[in-house]
C-alpha cells in the first residue's frame, strides 16, 4: 500500500510541473462493492466463510492470493468478514465505472455459480447460494459500497463537512436503495449505522466520508475523497447519478476554494451531529419533513431568498433549525446549474461520455417527482421507489404479507445470483437499464481506455498470457519471475506507456 | 363581462387539457398495474419457500 500521507489541509500547491489535469476539472471515479453471502438448502452446515472461499477457489489458483488484480484493471478479493469485494478501475466517467461496476457484479454472479456446483455434490443438489448487493445482513452487521473521487489538494477536510456531507445525505432521496427494517421501510440501507461525518474510522465507527487518504495519485495535487455514506444500488441509473451530482458539486466546491470565495453550499452546513439528520431523512417516507437541523438557519433562508427558492413552511412556523432533505437538494441543483451554466466547456470536457445536461435534468426531474409525492414515477429508477411500490402492491394482493416475507422480497431484490424480482422488474419494462449485456461483457475483459488502468489490465493480461509471477496495486506493478522489475504509476490519468512499463512488459 | 368569458373560456380549457393528461397518466399507470401483477405472479414461487429460513441464513460479520 502506497504510504499514508498526513490529511493536512493546504491551499493551492505550489507544485512547479503538475499534470495537465490538476488545473481542470477532470476527475477519476472508482466504486468499491462489498457483497454478503448466504446459503440456504444445505443438507449439512455450512458457513459463509466457506462459501465465500469456494467462490474465490479459481482465484486462488490462478494468483495463490485472495486478493488480485484482473485484466479490466479492477481489483477483486475477500474482504475482513468473508465479504467478496470488487474495486473497479479508474473510470474518467461515470458511465465508464458503472459498466465496470456490473462487470463486477457478473464476475461475482460466475464465481458464485461455480461453487454452487461444487458444493452441490457435497452438500446436496438444493444447495443455493445467495450473493446480496446490499449493505445490511439480518443480524444488523453492515457492509459497504464506497465511492472513490480524486479531489483536488486545496478541498480541505473542513470544506468537505460543510459543503459536501449536506449534498450527500439528501442525495439519498433518489440514490437510497431501500430497506425493510424492523421498524418498517427506510430509504436507505445505511442510515442507521453511520455514527459520525468525516472521521478515520471505518469499522467500529462508521462516519458517512473516510479521511483515509490514500489518492494513489500525486499528493502534492490530489486527495482521494472516499464517501461511505452510499448504499449499493442494483439500480444502473441510480450508480451513474449519484457519481455524475456528486462530481458535478465536487466542480464548484473545487472552484471556489481554488479562487477562496464562497461556494454557496455553506450555507447547508449540518449541525453538529449529522447522523441524527441521517437517520431522520432515511425514515421520513413522505420525504418532506423538515428533519436536516442546519447551522445556521438564517443564512440559509437569506440564500434560498436569494436564490428564488421555496422554504419549507413548516420550518418557518416553527423557527426551527430544520429543512426539508429536498430544500437542500433543490439549493444544490440551483447553484450547480448555474455554475454548469457558466463553465459550460470545462464541464463538458470533464466528462469524456456523459451529458451533463441530462445529469442536470434527471436530477431536477427526481426532485420535482419528489417534491409532488409521485412516488411512483420514480420506480423505474430509484431503488427504494421500486422496492416500495412492489412491497406495497404485495400487500395488497397478500394483507397477511408478514414482516419477514417483506425481508425477503428486499432480499431477493438484491441477490445477484439466485434473485428474480430484480430481472423480473428489468423484463418486464418496470426498471430502465443504462448498459447493454454485451458492454457489460467488454467491460468484464477490458479495461478503461483513458486512464492508468489500461497500463495495468495490459499488463495484468501480459503476465497471465506469458505465465510470469506478477503482483500489483494501485500504483504499483511488480514481477518477480522470469525476472524482477517493479514500475511505479503515479498519475492515474495518464494511460500511455512510458519506456519502463514496456520494457516490464516486453521482459516477461 | 368580456373579460368574465375570457376567464371561463380559459377555465373551460384548463380541465379539458388536465383531463386528457389524466387519461394518459391512466393508461401508462395502467400498464405498470398490469406489469407489476406479472412480476408478482413470477415471483410468487419465490414467497412459497420458507422466509424465515430464507432471512435467517443471511448472517455474516461486519465488513469495510
Amino acid at each position: 500500500m502506497p504510504q499514508l500521507r498526513d490529511s493536512s489541509n493546504q491551499g493551492p500547491g505550489n507544485t512547479t510541473l503538475r499534470s495537465p489535469e490538476y488545473d481542470s476539472f477532470h476527475r477519476i471515479f472508482g466504486i468499491e462493492t462489498e457483497y454478503g453471502v448466504s446459503v440456504t438448502g444445505a443438507s449439512k452446515p455450512c458457513d459463509p466463510g466457506q462459501v465465500a472461499m469456494m467462490m474465490f477457489a479459481p482465484i486462488l489458483s490462478r494468483s495463490r492470493s485472495t486478493n488480485t488484480y484482473l485484466e479490466n484493471g479492477s481489483r477483486l478479493y475477500l474482504d475482513v468478514g468473508s465479504h467478496p469485494e470488487y474495486a473497479t478501475a479508474e473510470a474518467r466517467d461515470p458511465s465508464t465505472a458503472l459498466a465496470q461496476d456490473l462487470a463486477g457484479e457478473k464476475i461475482m454472479r460466475r464465481l458464485a455459480i461455480g461453487a454452487q456446483e461444487r458444493l452441490r455434490k457435497t452438500h446436496g443438489e438444493h444447495a443455493t447460494i445467495h450473493l446480496f448487493k446490499d449493505n445490511v445482513d439480518s443480524a444488523g452487521h453492515a457492509f459497504g459500497c464506497h465511492e472513490n473521487y480524486l479531489v483536488r489538494r486545496y478541498v480541505s477536510l473542513p470544506i468537505i463537512k460543510s459543503q459536501l456531507l449536506p449534498f450527500l445525505v439528501t442525495r439519498q432521496l433518489f440514490t437510497g436503495a431501500g430497506r425493510v427494517t424492523e421498524n418498517g421501510f427506510e430509504i436507505t440501507q445505511r442510515a442507521a449505522f453511520l455514527d459520525e461525518g468525516v472521521s478515520s474510522s471505518t469499522t467500529r465507527f462508521r462516519p458517512m466520508v473516510n479521511t483515509r487518504d490514500e489518492p494513489h495519485a500525486d499528493p502534492d495535487e490530489f486527495r482521494r475523497l472516499h464517501v461511505i455514506i452510499g448504499d449499493s444500488n442494483r439500480s444502473q441509473w441510480a450508480t451513474k447519478m449519484k457519481l455524475a451530482t456528486t462530481h458535478l458539486v465536487l466542480c464548484v466546491i473545487e472552484d471556489a476554494a481554488k479562487r477562496g470565495i464562497a461556494s454557496g453550499f455553506e450555507y447547508c452546513a449540518l449541525s453538529a451531529d449529522p447522523s441524527v439528520s441521517n437517520k431522520a431523512m432515511s425514515a421520513d417516507l413522505s420525504c418532506g419533513k423538515p428533519v436536516m437541523q442546519v447551522e445556521d438557519i438564517d443564512a440559509l433562508r437569506t440564500m434560498q431568498e436569494k436564490l428564488g427558492l421555496m422554504s419549507s413552511p413548516s420550518g418557518l412556523e416553527n423557527h426551527s433549525e430544520t429543512v426539508t432533505a429536498l430544500e437542500i437538494q433543490y439549493l444544490y441543483w440551483t447553484i450547480v446549474s448555474r455554475f454548469v451554466d457558466s463553465h459550460h466547456d470545462q464541464i463538458e470536457q470533464s466528462l469524456p461520455d456523459t451529458d451533463h445536461a441530462d445529469i442536470l435534468r434527471e436530477w431536477k426531474a427526481a426532485l420535482d417527482a419528489l417534491a409532488s409525492k409521485d412516488f411512483s414515477s420514480l420506480s423505474n429508477r430509484v431503488d427504494w421507489a421500486a422496492k416500495y411500490q412492489l412491497l406495497a402492491k404485495m400487500k395488497e394482493r397478500n394483507p397477511e404479507l408478514s414482516p419477514t416475507q417483506a425481508r425477503q422480497i428486499d432480499m431477493n431484490y438484491h441477490d445477484v445470483v439466485n434473485g428474480s424480482i430484480y430481472q423480473s422488474l428489468v423484463g418486464h419494462g418496470l426498471i430502465e437499464t443504462l448498459v447493454s449485456d454485451d458492454a457489460i461483457e467488454h467491460a468484464l475483459g477490458n479495461p478503461p481506455e483513458d486512464t492508468r488502468a489500461a497500463l495495468r489490465g495490459g499488463f495484468v493480461h501480459q503476465a497471465l498470457k506469458a505465465g510470469a509471477k506478477f503482483t500489483c496495486d494501485w500504483t504499483h506493478l511488480k514481477t518477480s519471475s522470469p525476472i524482477r522489475h517493479e514500475v511505479e504509476l503515479i498519475d492515474p490519468f495518464s494511460c500511455v506507456p512510458d519506456s519502463e512499463y514496456r520494457r516490464l512488459v516486453e521482459d516477461m | 363581462m368580456a373579460q368574465q368569458f375570457v376567464q371561463q373560456q380559459h377555465q373551460s380549457e384548463e380541465p379539458q387539457s388536465q383531463a386528457q393528461s389524466k387519461t394518459q397518466k391512466n393508461d401508462s399507470s395502467q400498464l405498470q398495474e398490469d406489469a407489476l401483477d406479472a412480476v408478482l405472479d413470477d415471483i410468487s414461487s419465490t414467497l412459497e419457500t420458507d422466509a424465515e429460513t430464507y432471512v435467517s441464513s443471511f448472517v455474516q460479520k461486519g465488513g469495510e
